[in-house]
């Protein structure tokens, strides 16, 4: 199983995750993941926001930004996030393992 | 200056990998959405299947070759060609081979009972082929008997 961060944010469940799709949309779109380290200002939340397109299609980048701000532990948030965007490519080649399970997070809002 | 440098790495496109390999899960029976959509781990354990699925394979097309090669063995002595006449080709297995747990288990099981009944049939033919021998140990028996269970055995009993 792939990981996934579920959370609730104002009465609602989100689910982010990355699929193939959503990592072709957001390159479509100019998101460089090897920008993270030159420009981690815009990046880092773009890359947040792209967690949202396999699930959440439709949230609004405002409500993206908005949660973004409030969610604690942001440096292990940022970590895992890279490891998810990792993972679809990392899946072409890696081996089956064992199942890791999937993060929960914490909002502060 | 200099800042050409920096980002002389070539920029790795994910999409680009996710479409090369995108024609060899769909050949190994992934769907479309399953590859795009879906749990990306998914194509771990396709990869594993589409393994498991050519290894089988590999076992079907060597039983199959152990089949011709035990049919040709079979026919082999009418194929000499100086082949006496009547000569006739060995016959060929009546079953296939066992290969799952049950059917070893099952031709086991078969054997044994097979090797306790010609034992059983040895037994019977020897106890009769020992009672009709002229033995001390049989005249004795028929001594107790004071005769009435005697039968003829032997010419030399008379």
């Amino acid at each position: 199983m792939s990981k996934k961060i579920n959370f609730e944010y104002e009465g609602e469940k989100y689910v982010l995750e990355f699929t193939r799709r959503s990592i072709e949309t957001m390159e479509r779109q100019g998101f460089i993941a090897s920008e993270i380290t030159e420009k981690p200002m815009t990046t880092l939340p773009n890359l947040f926001a792209g967690a949202f397109i396999a699930h959440h299609k439709g949230t609004k980048r405002k409500l993206i930004d908005e949660i973004y701000r409030k969610l604690i532990n942001k440096d292990e948030l940022l970590q895992t996030l890279a490891e998810m965007y990792n993972e679809p490519i990392e899946a072409l080649m890696g081996e089956p393992d064992e199942d890791e399970g999937n993060i929960t997070w914490g909002a502060s809002c | 200056m200099g800042s050409e440098l920096l980002n002389s790495a070539p920029r790795i496109s994910y999409s680009k990998q996710f479409y090369d390999h995108f024609p060899y899960y769909l050949s190994i029976g992934m769907t479309y959405d399953q590859y795009w959509n879906d749990d990306c781990t998914l194509t771990k354990y396709y990869r594993k299947a589409d393994e498991i699925n050519r290894s089988r394979k590999n076992e079907e097309l060597w039983l199959q070759g152990m089949y011709i090669y035990e049919a040709l063995c079979d026919v082999s002595p009418i194929l000499h060609a100086f082949a006496k006449s009547g000569t006739r080709p060995q016959p060929y297995s009546k079953k296939p081979y066992a290969i799952t747990e049950f059917d070893i288990e099952r031709e086991k099981v078969r054997k044994k009972e097979i090797e306790k009944l010609n034992r059983k049939k040895a037994k019977a033919l020897f106890s009769a082929w020992a009672s009709k021998l002229n033995v001390p140990e049989n005249r004795k028996k028929e001594g107790e008997d004071g005769g009435n269970n005697r039968q003829f055995r032997n010419s030399n009993n008379k």
